[in-house]
């Protein structure tokens, strides 16, 4: 357990769109800033440090652009790092913002980033760079298609059908119209999707998250402050980050200590954080989660992994309505990754909607009775995996002394 | 604070370290790390990275870092500051109680990498990018800034670099430059005036890994050797704009060093038996050592800092893995009497946009 008590007591999020004209990069920093400083009711200079969420900064174009910003969040003349783990970037950066506040070094920390993914003609040609130089740069791999093989794999295992991926799509679409800072939103079908342009196999357009620009922060303090600014503060009760091999081919067969498909270093980063935060049966424990999930196939295996339900069962559950607003868990009540994508901060665009769902601030789509709520982010070759746990109570029964 | 380093290896600098890709050069520094400190990767809960991906060549350069910074199927989580922020992240990891023992690996390579290219794409796009700024031309406006303030101009600065080397030639983990005469120094070529060519620290190419321990583990494996307590961190960021206070104030290094000085009970710099400084330039060091203040330790940079080796981005780690060598005795030919507290400096950005300091102690 940690030493200090970490709560989370301010947020805040631009609406996203592909396209920012009237706005740079650090003014929707500080948008962010400001809403999450403002529902904290804190001023900057209650602010002891930041941390920056941003990952790759070639989609925006300025190298190290957490420099240019430092002023703009009102990080000029303090404690200031910049965190980076690609698509698990903003859950990777809560959790530095934590260990600042958990260890006693800091009182009140504030976790912003902002991206502008469409600034580059094609993020799929930056993705591509992600991969090694000599062998992998040279044939067409990029995230599309590195997680298109990983959901053909799927598929194969559990015999999940594009048309159950589709409804996770139409679920995202249709909870996102109660986001008013969601991307992507609207009610559409499952033949909607299916007749999409097809992508790469089994992708359709839309199974794939759009490229979304918008910021998002939030305000992390200890148990004394937050007695003194909040009567509703959401408490980071687990964090846990889990790293896997690049090489997507190590990461399966019969020498692999785990399944590529499963999304493997999820559901190890998942116990771990439920071990820190007292949960034994998330199925039970857990009513909202907030998953990365930018492509429609990642849905499945992330919730299987997180122990919602046993392996291969997650799309029949779908199927039945059990991850809806009133299903047994609600799934991405924001809408989820699928609908709004800003790489660098979406890891903390779904910690923003899981702490408003604890703090009961997630407007129209507010779930009843949230006591526990689940967040996750991802990135790289799908092997860097954030998984973080808050709650209502920062000393729940059960939680490891 | 209490968290400590028990293992850590320097790599063999170099100019250029052509023979090993980057992967192999983190794994090799990694691994001797642990070798090091006498502990198995399994022991190993959690990894720590300071890494850029500019200067690495690549959009997430830790997908293919991860894995031999010793990061496989642990909880690994990386800073894009500097080598040096990289530990401060570290030791709150090991200090908030959630983790045992760790592992930090710093590298760069920018040998692969055209450097100022890198720098020049800091640029924002409206106003400086356009104008051509680049890391030499702000260290040129640094000096010219706190030379005015200070009182020292480049020919102050000649005999710094001099000095920098000098000390750096007596460090057997230093590249091993030959010393400059300072008639050289002095006639080479500005590159932002007063700033020459010859004031520049030499980039080179290298990697440092730590394996860090909190007390709580510490106690259970009493067998582990530790080489040093970090006592105390601090690390600061000012604007990225240029202004003649930002340039010459110097608010950043001193509130950085203050932090990290008060974390470990201690009032001033004087306090310490040493500090190793992260000076680019021979304008730095004189300016890091007027800022001090008169509160100068005792000894300043006897590793010769950058001009010994400097991996830019992680040299500031460097300096704390010299400052590890003094206070457990193992710092060689360059070995100082009694030291018992030392600070490592590091910074970053343009014009020393971020500082940072870590106070290490003798266990």
């Amino acid at each position: 357990m940690a030493k200090n008590v970490v709560a989370l007591i301010g947020t805040g999020q631009t609406k996203f769109k592909t396209h920012y004209a009237d706005k740079t990069y650090i003014e929707l920093a500080q948008d962010a800033a400001k809403l999450a400083l403002d529902d904290a009711g804190m001023e900057p200079g209650e602010i002891d440090a930041v941390v920056f969420s941003m990952a790759p900064t070639q989609f925006m174009g300025v190298n190290d652009c957490d420099r240019w910003a430092t002023s703009h969040v009102w990080g000029a003349g303090k404690p200031f790092m910049r965190i980076h783990a690609g698509g698990a970037t903003g859950g990777s950066a809560l959790q530095a913002g934590y260990v600042h506040i958990a260890s006693g070094v800091y009182r009140s920390v504030l976790v912003v980033g902002a991206d502008r993914v469409a600034e580059t003609p094609d993020a799929q040609h930056i993705l591509n760079l992600i991969w090694d130089r000599f062998y992998e740069h040279d044939f067409a791999l990029n995230t599309v298609t590195m997680t298109a093989l990983a959901a053909q794999r799927y598929m194969a295992r559990y015999g999940t059908t594009e048309e159950q991926f589709a409804r996770v799509v139409v679920r995202g679409r249709k909870n996102a119209m109660g986001n008013p800072y969601a991307h992507l939103r609207g009610d559409i079908t499952v033949d909607d999707v299916m007749n999409s342009p097809r992508v790469s196999y089994p992708y359709k357009r839309f199974d794939i998250c759009p490229r979304s620009s918008g910021a998002a922060a939030v305000v992390l303090t200890n148990l004394d402050i937050a007695k003194q600014k909040s009567t509703k503060p959401a408490f980071v009760t687990g964090v846990s980050a889990i790293t896997h091999s690049v090489f997507m081919g190590d990461r399966m067969g019969v020498y692999s200590e785990t399944e590529f498909s499963d999304h493997d270093g999820e559901h190890i980063a998942a116990y771990e954080a439920y071990r820190q935060a007292g949960i034994t049966n998330p199925a039970s424990q857990i009513q909202v989660a907030e998953l990365y999930d930018p492509f429609s196939t990642f849905q499945f295996p992330i919730l299987e992994g997180l122990g919602f339900c046993g392996r291969g069962r997650a799309a029949a559950i779908s199927d039945e309505g059990g991850w809806d607003m009133d299903g047994q868990v609600a799934i991405n009540p924001s809408g989820g990754t699928l609908c709004t994508n800003p790489i660098g901060v979406t890891g903390l665009v779904r910690i923003v909607d899981a702490a408003d769902q604890i703090r009961g601030k997630a407007g129209q789509n507010q779930i009843k009775g949230v006591h526990n709520a689940v967040a996750t982010a991802a990135g790289g070759s799908t092997q860097f995996f954030t998984v973080t746990m808050l709650g209502d109570d920062h000393a729940p029964a059960g939680r490891v002394q | 604070m209490d968290v400590f380093v028990i293992g850590q290896a320097v790599h063999t600098p170099a100019a250029r370290i052509g023979d090993k890709r980057l992967e192999e050069l983190v794994f090799d520094t990694a691994h001797a790390a642990l070798a090091d400190a006498g502990v198995k990767r399994a022991q190993i809960d959690h990894v720590t990275i300071a890494g850029c991906d500019e200067l690495d060549g690549r959009s997430i350069s830790s997908m293919l870092l991860a894995a031999p910074a010793g990061a496989q199927l642990r909880d690994e989580m990386k800073c894009t500051d500097s080598g040096l922020t990289g530990l401060c992240l570290e030791a709150m990891r090991l200090e908030s109680g959630i983790f045992g023992l760790g592992l930090l690996v710093s590298w760069s390579k920018p040998s692969t990498a055209p450097l100022e290219d890198v720098m020049r794409m800091r640029c924002e796009p409206f106003y400086t990018r356009p104008i051509g700024l680049n890391m030499a031309i702000t260290d040129g406006l640094f000096a010219q800034a706190a030379g005015a303030k200070y009182g020292f101009d480049e020919f102050d600065a000649d005999e710094a670099v001099l000095d920098g080397y000098r000390r750096g030639a007596a460090n057997p983990r230093g590249v091993g430059h030959k010393v400059p005469g300072v008639e050289a120094i002095s006639v080479s070529p500005y590159v932002a005036a007063p700033l020459r060519q010859a004031h520049q620290a030499p980039i080179t190419d290298g990697a440092v890994a730590m394996v860090v321990a909190s007390e709580r583990w510490l106690k259970s494996n009493p067998r582990a050797r530790p080489l040093a307590r970090v006592s105390g961190i601090g690390w600061r960021n000012e604007a990225y704009d240029l202004g003649a206070d930002r340039l010459s104030g110097l608010t950043g290094f001193r509130n950085a060093l203050d932090d990290a000085l008060t974390m470990s009970g201690l009032k001033t710099a004087a306090d310490l038996d040493l500090i190793e400084l992260d000076s680019q330039t021979g304008f730095h060091e004189l300016a890091f050592r007027a800022a001090l203040n008169g509160n100068a330790p005792k000894a300043i940079s006897t590793s010769g800092g950058a001009f010994a080796q400097n991996p830019y981005f992680c040299t500031g780690l460097i300096n704390a893995a010299e400052v590890i060598l003094q206070l457990s005795d193992q710092a060689g030919p360059i070995q100082l009497p009694g030291i018992k507290r030392a600070a490592a400096h590091g910074s970053h950005g343009f014009a020393n946009q971020g500082n940072v300091a870590v106070v290490l102690e003798r266990v």
